[in-house]
């Protein structure tokens, strides 16, 4: 275009909206995210949001994995660099890009045609890693004997053992699994109390809640009732947020498949999803759509709401929280990465610092730096510590000696951090409402 | 002068360094000049395109056998510059079968293998072509490095003891009599590596014969020469619009009869679309018009049309060096073959000792090369053989670009292959870097190591750095690298040359920025301004101007001032003018 004359079709940037490589390929493996570099103006807003590469400054951080790498990449190319396996998949970088990169949906393809291509299928690192991805089948069969499997997991020797084969840091405490999962306690109470064909969530309990924090699974159900609904509790396997962030692509579509058909009956049905856990929620509407092509995994996407996000939306909560007391207590509130991706990160603090007994301070904007099974690795633990250090800081000098996530992972960060008790909001929410 | 005769060859594009690499290596001395940096005319603004001969199949046989030859032989003695893509020519439904079948067979005829390919075929090969292409025919097309392959061609001649003068023009050829001796040139910096603020000195160079390798150019130095008759060479222009990535790794071409904006090729990093044909009278001045880039993307968009919303990073235009012989009259340019020609003034003018060559396609710059050198021996009295055609260029020996390049030489995967891709079988010597070796271009996988060894060879030119290596040809168009390619001239050269080598650097980036001037690279080239504005002074340096600043009151009246305590005409501290809205 000569310099003289003015473009005569100009029309303004386009954004991510119309990046359609996704409805090309009939799965990530093929991808081919080279367009998605256009978008990059190289600006490195990514790379300074990035919590490990604050901290390792070996890591070539998110610009590098994501817009630069694919831009390099010809068609016979196939390897990927191994520093790949330290992206955490907080997914900042996505919030802190200007120009609507698409980074985390960049940075899992990658991961996964790196462990396709180039991890060794009998390697430690591939089996510890398929093995914390599958969180979910390794809990249902522990749960089945929780008693003996909290008790065995407790042992000393067994943390010794977990670092020697498994490489699994012996300083974390492995979560207890609950004596009664969520969805045993679920039908052992008949399911919903309330029957209301019009107001119908689907709840998305995920894994942790079934297995371990059941107590979250149940204030929601309760909450959800005390305004109304009818809460279901559709047949689910893992959202597959673990096993996207280890590049077990094949074992995330293959639950995700599940997901989205089981879910997609209760959507048709008139129900919207619900989940406690933001990162289950952020995996059903973002990384889904972007990695995988189900029918109905756009509707799942456009139905999936966080719990209170739901109900603050949908509800006059703040009129219900106003109106309601609980005893005195004071809550360190950290809020998870996958929630500030979704717009989330101020809604528990906004909500309850208008309950009376509460006072709730926001710890900052760090990330816990557990990120899910990043932390549960020996050789990532103390990169982990290391972007956790500055949110145990902000904790410890907090009013609260109580922490507050809506993360389960974060929430065990916060507890091995600070020692301190960690509870989610719903907790609080069925406390105040119930 | 030695006792071997002494050949002085005009013109450093593929042609030039062709045939001073063939006549070194048979063993004559041999001195080549360029005006610019290498490929600095027409071979540094052609598509990259390694034609397997396809595109002349129906029309120009003799061209299409030619090209496969020469195709073949390059995959092998120039494999480094040389990608390996394939092409297809794709039909649409509007193009017609029976052009179709005429390049299906005309390919045949002309030794070219070729495998036909269904629509479907073809988009599981290339997944970004339009939904309604019928069938293509598969062709084996490459992409080719045109500054890397003139790069190696001249340090091959180098090692067989040739001289290569860059930026250094031709300004006048010596003559005694009806002879030829030799030519003066203004060398810009001085002889040998050019280093910039050296003063210009003039040269008068003998030899015993002189070639004409200038393709637009060749008229001018003609005349210089004092040729009774002209050069008539026809510069025809064509456009080429640069992509930010490659939607396709595969050439593609339109199967259909001439026509512009036919053709996508993949070129390392970017996909170059191509092209239009507009005669012009002169190759050094000539518009460089919007239309031109609007038709190549609303044309190519029918073949692949994601180029429609991808984002275009500049557009540069090329002048072929058409000849014809006089008396032909070819009305459109299109039509002028693709042929090339050796002129020998001696026959054709009476002038001795002078022959130009001009015409021909890039393709076929080895044979060019070949046939004028065997030309020139001839005229010389020499016996020797052509080796061109076997011996590797430099770079271009057995050599592998899988390998782990983390433990080589401490740098990533992909930056690792990349500089293998480029530098070939010397990646070794280059990469086996002392001390850091930081990325210094993101967008194109730049190290130190690689920008030292561009400096090695070409002096405080950073645009000849560029060439070599690719560094600021990347989407941010060296809005992150230029300085730091500025800054790796430091302390071989001093401030002052680093400055003025980077200032040169933005302007030749800018050349080709401002007509992508639109969405994403506007967008692009305003952060680049203002980060080199506003955190290096780059849009005016006040240390590099003459202007002594004693009122810095002009500038800010400081903390507490309203706008009015400012004087009517002082800057503010925006840079504007006070009182002027």
């Amino acid at each position: 275009m000569s310099d003289a004359q003015q473009p005569s079709d100009f029309e303004p940037t386009s954004v991510a909206d119309d990046f359609e490589a996704v409805d090309i390929f009939p799965s990530s493996e093929d991808m081919d995210l080279r367009p998605g570099a256009d978008n990059c103006y190289k600006c490195t807003s990514c790379d300074t949001s990035c919590p490990v590469a604050e901290v390792n400054e070996d890591f070539p951080g998110p610009k590098f994995q994501g817009p630069e790498q694919w831009r390099l990449k010809r068609h016979e190319d196939v390897d990927i660099d191994d520093s790949i396996m330290s992206c955490s998949n907080c997914m900042r970088c996505d919030d802190a890009c200007p120009s609507s990169v698409p980074l985390s949906q960049m940075h899992n393809t990658a991961r996964g045609e790196y462990v396709e291509e180039h991890l060794d299928k009998l390697s430690r690192e591939y089996l510890r890693n398929r093995m914390l991805s599958n969180y979910r089948t390794l809990a249902s069969i522990g749960s089945k004997i929780p008693r003996l499997s909290n008790f065995v997991m407790g042992l000393g020797i067994t943390s010794v053992l977990g670092e020697k084969i498994m490489g699994i840091p012996s300083e974390r405490d492995v979560p207890e699994f609950a004596t009664e999962t969520f969805r045993q306690w679920w039908k052992k109470r008949g399911g919903s109390k309330v029957s209301n064909p019009d107001k119908q969530v689907a709840y998305f309990h995920g894994c942790y809640s079934n297995f371990n924090t059941v107590e979250v699974g149940k204030a929601m159900v309760r909450v959800f009732e005390e305004f109304g609904y009818e809460v279901l509790v559709p047949k689910q396997q893992c959202s597959g947020t673990p096993m996207f962030a280890n590049g077990m692509l094949k074992d995330a579509r293959r639950e995700a498949e599940v997901n989205v058909r089981e879910l997609g009956e209760a959507i048709d049905n008139g129900a919207e999803v619900i989940a406690s856990c933001t990162s289950c929620s952020m995996a059903l509407r973002q990384e889904y759509p972007e990695l995988f092509d189900i029918e109905g995994i756009e509707e799942l996407s456009e139905h999936t709401w966080e719990a209170l996000e739901f109900l603050r939306v949908h509800e006059d909560i703040g009129q219900a929280i106003q109106e309601s007391e609980v005893d005195p207590q004071a809550f360190a509130y950290h809020a998870p990465c996958h929630a500030r991706n979704q717009g989330l990160d101020r809604q528990a603090v906004e909500l309850f610092r208008d309950l009376d007994g509460v006072t709730i301070e926001d710890v900052g904007e760090s990330c816990s730096g557990i990120s899910g099974t990043y932390g549960w690795k020996s050789e990532k633990y103390e990169t982990s510590m290391k972007i956790g250090a500055e949110m145990f800081d902000h904790m410890e000098h907090a009013e609260g000696d109580v922490g507050m996530t809506e993360c389960p992972t974060c929430a065990m960060q916060m507890n091995h951090g600070t020692g301190y008790e960690i509870r989610h909001p719903l907790e609080l929410l069925e406390e105040a409402l119930v | 002068m030695s006792s071997k005769p002494h050949v002085i060859v005009i013109g450093g594009g593929s042609t030039g360094c062709g045939i001073a690499r063939d006549l070194a290596m048979r063993g004559l001395d041999v001195t080549l000049v360029e005006q610019g940096n290498l490929t600095h005319g027409t071979t540094g603004r052609m598509h990259g395109l390694l034609h397997s001969g396809g595109r002349y199949a129906v029309a120009d046989q003799a061209s299409a056998k030619e090209c496969m030859i020469e195709n073949r032989i390059l995959r092998d003695i120039a494999s480094h510059c040389v990608e390996e893509t394939g092409g297809l020519f794709v039909k649409r439904p509007e193009d017609t079968e029976e052009y179709f079948q005429k390049k299906l067979e005309g390919c045949k005829e002309c030794d070219i293998p070729v495998e036909v390919l269904s629509g479907d075929e073809a988009r599981e090969l290339e997944p970004y072509l339009a939904k309604d292409i019928d069938k293509a025919i598969r062709v084996p097309d490459g992409a080719i490095d045109p500054f890397r392959l003139c790069v190696a061609n001249a340090a091959s001649a180098e090692e067989h003891g040739a001289r290569i003068e860059t930026h250094a023009p031709v300004v006048d050829v010596l003559k005694e009599g009806d002879e030829v001796v030799g030519v003066e040139v203004e060398h810009e910096s001085g002889p040998g590596k050019r280093v910039h603020r050296e003063p210009g000195t003039r040269e008068e160079i003998r030899g015993d014969y002189v070639v004409n390798a200038t393709g637009a150019w060749a008229g001018q130095i003609g005349e210089m020469a004092g040729l009774e008759q002209e050069i008539e060479v026809r510069p025809g222009k064509g456009v080429m619009t640069i992509m930010n990535t490659r939607q396709v790794d595969t050439v593609i071409n339109r199967c259909k009869p001439k026509g512009d904006a036919d053709i996508v090729v993949p070129h390392e990093t970017t996909a170059i679309l191509g092209t239009t044909d507009v005669e012009v009278d002169d190759p050094e001045d000539y518009p460089e018009e919007q239309w031109e880039v609007d038709l190549m993307i609303d044309t190519l968009k029918e073949l692949v049309p994601i180029i429609e919303e991808a984002r275009t990073i500049r557009s540069f235009w090329g002048v072929r060096p058409l000849y014809e012989p006089p008396g032909t009259g070819t009305s459109d340019s299109t039509d002028i073959t693709r042929d090339f020609f050796l002129l020998d003034h001696a026959d054709r003018d009476g002038v001795e000792n002078f022959t130009s060559i001009v015409g021909g396609k890039f393709t076929t710059y080895r044979m060019m090369g070949e046939d004028i050198s065997d030309h020139v021996c001839d005229k010389l009295g020499i016996d020797a053989e052509c080796r061109t055609d076997e011996v590797p260029l430099p770079g271009s020996d057995d050599f592998s670009v899988l390998r782990d390049y983390m433990d080589e030489f401490g740098i990533r995967s992909p930056i690792g292959r990349r500089s293998a891709q480029r530098l070939g079988s010397r990646t070794d010597e280059v990469l086996d870097y002392d001390g850091p070796n930081p990325v210094v271009c993101e967008c194109e996988a730049v190290t130190r190591a690689e920008v030292q060894d561009g400096i090695e060879g070409s002096g405080s030119d950073l645009n000849a750095v560029r060439l070599r290596t690719r560094a600021s040809m990347g989407n941010c168009q060296g809005a992150f690298c230029c300085h730091r390619m500025a800054a790796e001239l430091y302390d071989e050269y001093d401030e002052e040359t680093a400055y003025t080598a980077w200032d040169e650097l933005y302007q030749e980036r800018w050349k080709g920025e401002r007509h992508a001037m639109w969405g994403r690279q506007l967008s692009q080239a305003a952060l680049k301004y203002s980060l080199h504005g506003t955190t290096m002074n780059r849009d005016k340096d006040a240390a590099t101007t003459d202007t002594v600043i004693s009122d810095f009151n002009a500038f800010d009246t400081g903390v507490g001032a309203s706008p009015s305590d400012g004087a009517t005409g002082a800057a503010a501290t925006d840079g504007g003018k006070r009182g002027d809205d």
